[in-house]
């Protein structure tokens, strides 16, 4: 069975041009003991990634960061590798596989099988997780606010169609006892975190894209910027750990303090990007918005999209490069043009829920860098969920169903119907199909269903696939994505140039 | 015309209705599929009424006081029509405007992005890019009141037809719920009211009756929601929609705050 499964996997990472994981000797496992140094650099498919503690050598023995904490035998290192950005590949995790016979415990039955009643030594019980490094996010249905009381909802929901079973099942599913929502989510970097947790530009009591009220962190009483998960149900690294500690490392009772003290400052002082390109060389040289470093210098919360601060300060040299090889100048010329796709080619984006809602116009004119505005990070300013249709259809990614094809679809797909005493989606309507409700499992807004918090552009050569869901296997995938939803025409040039970009984020 | 710079053109389409009054103006009420007309710089916004082109408003940031409808819905559009004011894009401007995305969708209204033209291409420079700014929202600053000696009682806010609270309401939302800190209210009044339109081809637009109420409870709902719990909230609402006299109808589709003290 290993070796069937090794090489289809071989085969099928092969046929996709995917990135190779995090090397055998770069894998944290829980407890591992090693010190985390200051400035590690990690080699991946395009270059290497540099992680930066700012606090120095970490003793990795008395992190909890590194260790298990619960009844799992997981650690939070476990789905977020140094050597992956602090996040986890899909090549990582089918190496794990391979090397532990499907015992690590990033394979536990919690949420890395399709469903905990699968059989844990049969590859196809994981295979969201080896296929798209997907982990399985259960969520209470419905939507509860922080007391733990129901919150109204503003459409049904149905399961259509259920290839893990999870949402079926009498046990896991909507059905069951404690009605449970199954979707299939990407573990987010730890890294740069103070980025994520900004309480500066656009963060306020009220929401800047919808004017409903902020989640506020529990300890200040102050509104938070609500980017940090995909549905940002956790909106602080402190209630964040807390919920990833019950679900994802299963550990029964609270975080002591100190546990939880030693988390958040681990989290708040490790900064993540790509450090080297294979062909264009150092990434940190003369890149004032390149490199972990630079990170954690620049200040988190302001906005990028403009000719004064720009998201991702390349420098003037970079345009007309000099020095080192042919190769290496056209290589480094490729990401300044990459660069200058990203901030200045318009393009019309519509029909996306949280952009065009927000007083800009359906469709509106403009360029990546609207969106994806925060100085250094590429995430949104403001609370940062929008629905660009990678989870809902007619966008998402579908498996082609006709007589001739062996692919099956993957994820499970849920029908919601907007109710009809509230107004129907702007851009879907009443009825939205979609393979992930996104920010409306956490809501129960109609407006939200498909909305996903946008993510950290930093350390992407190093975490394949992309997407909440997994379902662009690599950057020119994810290019590909964009240029059809909206229609947008890049040349060849434009999109190999914006891949060189973001792979040198 | 004459060059102009950014926010003075569409500053003006809504902040000078002074001038609007020395002009042969028309007032215009109707309801359309909304036009979107690329230019160099950013798109135009059109819609065509009784055999006429009217500019509603150029794309510009979240700032804008006007801001561009959406293809897929019908617009309500409640403006003053200026005919001696230069045309922009094609369009007999509209000054002030107010601008209604009626929340069903209209299949419709998805002609596609017409073409810049030269003709049509805009002969003042738009207060903002279609990419990157200049370090700066469009509308910012530009019309910022001196801060009131004391926190105010009274708020109006206003909506869209049949909306209810959207983002431009979050800034208005924080002015309340600031002022009810600082004076340490201890009642919250609320009242919300559903209005009509009298369109320019004599019909008459009510808005759903429930509006009144689902405004203003929704109001309270959101400054609970924010925090603002040790006060004595009074909702209540004018099951009556307001009589619509077709010039400055939008007015009616409101709710009034009164904090106490």
């Amino acid at each position: 069975m290993l070796v069937r499964l090794a090489t289809r996997f071989a085969v099928a990472a092969s046929a996709v041009g995917l990135a190779t994981g995090a090397l055998a000797g770069n894998w944290w496992a829980p407890g591992d003991g090693r010190p985390l140094p200051s400035e590690a650099s990690y080699a991946n498919a395009t270059g290497a990634v540099g992680i930066l503690n700012t606090a120095g050598t970490i003793d990795t023995a008395a992190s909890p960061f590194f260790q298990p904490l619960g009844k799992n035998g997981r650690a939070c290192v476990t789905c977020h590798q140094p050597a992956d950005g602090m996040a986890l590949s899909a090549a990582t995790v089918r190496e794990r596989w391979e090397e532990t016979n499907g015992q690590d415990p990033l394979f536990a039955a919690v949420d890395g099988r399709n469903c905990p009643n699968l059989p844990a030594s049969d590859p196809a019980a994981h295979s969201l997780l080896l296929t798209r490094g997907l982990i399985r996010v259960a969520l209470p249905w419905p939507p509860r606010d922080a007391a733990g009381a129901p919150l109204p909802v503003e459409f049904s929901l149905e399961v259509v169609r259920d290839p893990t079973g999870c949402n079926t099942s009498r046990v896991y599913g909507l059905g069951s006892p404690q009605p449970t929502v199954s979707v299939y989510r990407r573990p987010r970097p730890v890294a740069n975190t103070k980025y994520l947790t900004h309480s500066n530009f656009g963060v306020g009591p009220f929401i800047a894209k919808s004017g409903l009220p902020a989640v506020r962190d529990p300890d200040t009483g102050l509104p938070t910027s609500m980017n940090m998960m995909a549905d940002a149900r956790a909106t602080t690294l402190k209630v964040q750990a807390a919920d990833a500690a019950r679900t994802h490392l299963e550990v029964r009772e609270p975080l002591a303090p100190d546990t939880m003290r030693a988390l958040v400052a681990f989290e708040e002082q490790i900064y993540s990007a790509q450090t080297r390109d294979d062909a264009a060389g150092d990434l940190t040289r003369d890149a004032p918005g390149l490199g972990p470093r630079n990170l954690a210098a620049e200040p988190a919360g302001v906005l990028g999209n403009n000719t004064t601060r720009w998201v991702f300060p390349l420098g003037d040299t970079w345009r007309q490069p000099q020095g080192g090889t042919e190769t290496e100048r056209e290589a480094r010329a490729a990401i300044a043009r990459g660069h200058d796709v990203f901030m200045f080619r318009t393009f019309f984006i519509r029909d996306s829920m949280h952009l065009n809602s927000v007083g800009l116009g359906n469709p509106v004119k403009r360029t990546c860098s609207t969106c994806h505005g925060m100085h250094m990070t590429g995430m949104d300013v403001a609370n940062g969920w929008m629905d660009i249709g990678t989870t809902n259809l007619p966008w998402a990614r579908e498996a082609p169903l006709n007589p001739w094809t062996k692919e099956t679809p993957q994820l499970p797909l849920f029908k919601v119907t907007c109710n009809a005493d509230i107004a129907p989606h702007p851009f879907l309507g009443r009825v939205i199909y979609t393979q992930d409700p996104g920010r409306a499992l956490v809501s129960g807004k109609c407006n939200d269903v498909g909305a996903i918090v946008m993510q950290q552009f930093r350390g992407l050569a190093a975490r394949p696939p992309y997407f909440s869901n997994g379902s662009a296997a690599t950057l020119r995938e994810l290019v590909d994505f964009y240029d059809r939803r909206y229609s947008i025409g890049y040349s060849e040039q434009e999109k190999h140039d914006l891949v060189a970009f973001l792979g040198a984020l | 015309m004459k060059a102009m710079h950014v926010a003075s053109l569409l500053a003006a389409l809504v902040a000078a209705p002074l001038a609007a009054d020395e002009q042969h103006t028309e007032r215009r009420n109707f309801v359309a599929c909304p036009i979107v007309r690329d230019t160099a710089s950013v798109p135009c916004w059109l819609a065509e009424y009784d055999g006429e082109l009217y500019f509603l408003t150029l794309q510009t940031d979240v700032s804008s006081p006007v801001t561009p409808p959406w293809l897929g819905h019908r617009v309500l559009v409640e403006g003053t029509a200026l005919r001696e004011r230069a045309r922009i894009c094609g369009g007999v401007v509209l000054e002030p405007v107010v601008l209604s995305v009626l929340p069903e969708l209209d299949a419709a209204c998805n002609t596609d992005v017409l073409p810049a033209e030269d003709r049509y291409n805009l002969t003042f420079e738009p207060p903002r890019p279609p990419g990157p700014s200049a370090g700066r929202l469009a509308f910012a600053g530009a019309a910022a009141p001196p801060p009131p000696a004391e926190p105010p009682r009274g708020f109006t806010l206003r909506y869209d037809f049949d909306g209810l609270i959207v983002f431009r309401h979050a800034g208005e939302l924080t002015s309340i719920l600031d002022a009810a800190h600082a004076r340490k209210a201890r009642s919250v009044a609320i009242t919300g009211h559903r209005g009509s339109v009298l369109l320019s081809d004599g019909a008459t637009l009510v808005e759903k009756p429930a509006m009144a109420r689902r405004r203003a409870e929704q109001l309270a709902d959101l400054l609970r929601g924010a925090g603002l719990v040790d006060v004595d909230y009074r909702v209540r609402w004018e099951d009556e929609a307001g009589a619509a006299d077709g010039d400055d109808d939008a007015a009616l589709r409101r709710v009034t705050v009164e904090l106490d003290p």
